[in-house]
């Protein structure tokens, strides 16, 4: 059994209730309830209609404007907090770069944690059947929803429609990393357990990049690798600050070739091994990618992912299944997840942010690295 | 050189300019005058150094000046270059990290030194000694532009034993590019200190005919009374305008504990949507868009919200500075400090008082029709679309720059 303890965060409000609320999403669903769309398209993405410079017109304008996709995010994101849906104001909440070589962020967040523990599942698993009796985002309160999320022929925004008929949702986190923290749940009434397949990972690249903003990241956490709902969610919040990982040195460790533009590196002198897909297609990475998770799920290794760069840098960290953790650091009650180990370190204890050091970061990160040898395991499987 | 997003476009060439910066002719010139005199251009062309200045308080931190060396060097006109981020010089084996680095020095309001392999239009990639700096205004503390000097580096000098020359003086036909970018003689050329030296001085000689041509007075340095932690009133750090300036929206952000809330900065937008420059609005309480139409009750109403540290939305009669007015939707929200701390008492002219840790008071505009529902949605989506980006922004972190202290108002 796993050693490192887990803490317990609310993502929602219903979390904790056994039984189904009348307001709750699932409720809704059946009596009928109009949200607003956001439909994105996967023709002349953004980048490329960058490219083409001031002078020429592009064949298909976008019919709404780049980055209208964060505006709608904030602006809801807004409202809900002006109507108290969050346990606390993250905006109060002190940050500061720890000094190092790395420039891991630590951030005091007292409200964040909880200090009963809520049903839980095996956290040393990474694959495990969904179960309808445990908390799922069917049973978010309808507030907690703040649109739709689509593929359309022609990119748009629809202020108010029924709900589709497999749709894809954006939901608020009500216990806030940061400002704007969202989950992403692709086809949320499928009701597919924490997996990852190349068409939901496509999704949230899709959702990165027409958000199209680089302080905006995604975030995924396998089970095992802390992710606290076993049901198939990517997370994401705004900081306008380099994350450390970012800014780390890589060597590339796949063969470059005339039909890919797809790089794959490794981290090179940061305290967690892992590796990073960077492409404009991106197509090309979800294929990439899920298919190597695909091959870690498989195999029991949990994992975690961060997407960067609008949607064109991936960084997987795969993590140690079982490990022994000293009580120095099950005591801060951080998990090393996809934030974390990206480095943003949420500290729910003032002494702890007080004496927080690049040491201790690096410490705690470490703990989840894999060993040399299986991480070329690892390698060995991406470049196979 | 300056960039807020690390993309790479990987193979090409083009360089992009903010589709904000449609006016950018214009905007650039005013970014030269604003701080210096006209006779600038000419002072800088006598120069023979390759560089360029970005203005960070503009979208993207375009090239507002580019020497001839500079594109010379790179193979692109002056046109192609003013109003656009410098990330068009990379290239997809661009390190990583040397970016980062340029990035880390322009939060941190600081020079920096280092070598990274650029590319010129023809796609042709050369090791460039880069070497950036800092300009700050002596008014308010600001970093008015980055300079930034390049030295290109070549293997066959590399290999030369006297190393005189340099890619200072060559011209552009002399320097040999690299068939292979990763040329071991250039890789591991450890930069001799002459040639250090000689990125110092071409950076001292461009900031020396700066700050000679400057109106209200530029240096290479700040005062030593801000290092001291005495902060000038309506100083704003480079990190957080650059995380401004990402927001295409009209906003103004005003300071709330300077007497009368002047404007410490507005956004692109603004100035297009009012028809004022920069220096017209800032340090300047925003009643100047109120006319001779405006009603008391729009007034009134944000007067009263503001003491009390309230948002609101109002509809309020504005006017142009060529005088045309305009149905203003304003929503104005207080920002909190993302230090945590209390900073100050937010104590205005009405008695009470409440300590609130309030950095800025922001203001968002959206132009309206007098009266139409259609609009009254689309206005509040751009409104707290921008107001949480502003959020966003205020909350980004400002290392090595010294932090805001505001004063507790008695």
């Amino acid at each position: 059994m796993l050693a490192i303890k887990r803490v317990p965060t609310v993502v929602s409000v219903n979390q904790d209730c056994g039984s189904v609320s009348r307001d709750c999403l699932q409720s809704c669903f059946l009596t009928g309830f109009d949200l607003p769309l956001f439909k994105y398209t996967k023709k002349m993405k953004t980048t490329e209609l960058q490219l083409l410079g001031d002078e020429e017109v592009p064949s298909s304008p976008p019919t709404i404007e780049r980055s209208f996709l964060g505006t709608l995010l904030l602006s809801k994101w807004e409202e809900r907090a002006s109507q108290g849906l969050f346990r606390y104001d993250v905006t109060a909440c002190e940050s500061r770069v720890l000094s190092g070589n790395y420039g891991f962020i630590a951030q005091l967040n007292e409200g964040r944690h909880l200090k009963k523990r809520l049903t839980e599942f095996r956290v040393d698993q990474v694959l495990q059947e969904f179960d309808p009796k445990k908390f799922n985002f069917s049973k978010v309160n309808r507030n907690e929803v703040l649109f739709q999320f689509g593929e359309g022929e022609e990119a748009g925004y629809y202020d108010i429609t029924p709900i589709l008929s497999s749709p894809d949702f954006v939901l608020i986190n009500v216990s806030p990393i940061e400002y704007g923290h969202v989950l992403l749940v692709p086809r949320l009434f499928d009701f597919v357990p924490q997996r990852l397949c190349a068409n939901d990972l496509l999704l949230a690249l899709y959702f990165t990049a027409e958000v199209d903003c680089p302080y905006f990241r995604v975030g995924y956490n396998s089970l095992g690798a802390f992710a606290t709902i076993n049901h198939l969610h990517f997370q994401a919040y705004y900081l306008a600050y380099p994350f450390p990982v970012e800014c780390a040195s890589i060597t590339r460790i796949n063969k470059g070739s005339l039909k890919s533009s797809l790089r794959i590196s490794e981290l090179v002198d940061y305290p967690v091994k892992g590796v990073v897909y960077e492409s404009m297609d991106l197509n090309e990475i979800a294929i990439s990618v899920a298919s190597t998770c695909q091959e870690l799920e498989l195999r029991n290794i949990p994992f975690n992912l961060l997407i960067c760069d609008c949607g064109t840098r991936v960084f997987l960290f795969p993590q140690q299944a079982l490990h022994q953790v000293s009580q120095k650091v099950l005591d801060t009650q951080v998990n090393p997840a996809a934030w974390e180990i990206g480095g943003h370190i949420v500290l729910k204890r003032k002494e702890d942010y007080e004496h927080a050091t690049e040491e201790f970061v690096t410490a705690l990160l470490a703990e989840v690295s894999l060993s040399d040898p299986d991480f070329q395991d690892v390698k060995n499987i991406i470049c196979k | 050189m300056a960039l807020q997003n690390g993309s790479l476009l990987s193979s090409d060439r083009k360089c992009v300019r903010s589709p904000r910066m449609k006016n950018h002719k214009l905007i650039v010139s005013q970014s030269l005058i604003r701080s210096y005199r006209a006779s600038i251009q000419d002072e800088l062309q006598k120069h023979a150094y390759n560089f360029v200045l970005c203005d960070p308080g503009l979208p993207d931190h375009p090239i507002v000046y580019a020497s001839d060396g500079f594109l010379e060097m790179t193979g692109y006109s002056r046109d192609e270059v003013l109003g656009r981020n410098c990330r068009f010089l990379q290239g997809r084996d661009t390190d990583k990290r040397a970016i980062v680095e340029i990035r880390e020095a322009i939060r941190e309001e600081r020079d920096c030194q280092i070598k990274i392999l650029n590319y010129t239009k023809a796609g042709k990639p050369f090791w460039n000694l880069f070497h950036l700096a800092p300009v700050f205004s002596q008014q308010d503390g600001r970093v008015v532009h980055f300079v930034g000097v390049q030295l290109p580096i070549s293997s066959k000098l590399a290999a030369r034993k006297d190393g005189h020359l340099t890619g200072l003086e060559l011209s552009f036909d002399e320097l040999e590019f690299e068939e292979h970018f990763d040329n071991p003689s250039c890789k591991n050329y450890h930069l001799s200190e002459e040639d250090k030296q000689r990125a110092f001085a071409a950076v001292k000689a461009v900031l020396q005919e700066l700050a000679n041509s400057s109106c209200k007075g530029v240096s290479s340095m700040r005062s030593k009374s801000f290092s001291e932690g005495v902060i000038p009133p309506g100083f704003v750090a480079t990190s957080l305008l650059l995380a401004l300036t990402r927001i295409p929206h009209s906003f103004v952000l005003t300071d709330p504990h300077l007497p009368d809330m002047p404007i410490v900065h507005a956004s692109l937008e603004f100035l297009e949507l009012t028809g004022y420059t920069r220096e017209e609005v800032i340090g300047r309480n925003c009643r100047f868009l109120q006319g001779p139409d405006t009603d008391l009750a729009p007034i009134e109403e944000l007067r009263s919200s503001i003491s009390e540290g309230q948002t609101c939305t109002v509809r309020i009669l504005n006017y142009r500075k060529n005088k045309e007015p305009f149905w203003n939707s304003l929503h104005i929200s207080p920002v909190r400090n993302s230090s945590g701390k209390v900073v100050s008492l937010f104590l205005t002219h009405s008695l009470k008082c409440s300590p609130f840790q309030v950095a800025y008071y922001a203001g968002i505009q959206v132009a309206v029709s007098h009266s139409s529902e259609e609009d009254e949605g689309r206005a509040r989506m751009q409104q707290l679309g921008t107001l949480g980006a502003i959020k966003v922004a205020v909350r980004s972190i400002q290392t090595g720059a010294v932090l805001r202290k505001s004063k507790t108002i008695s």
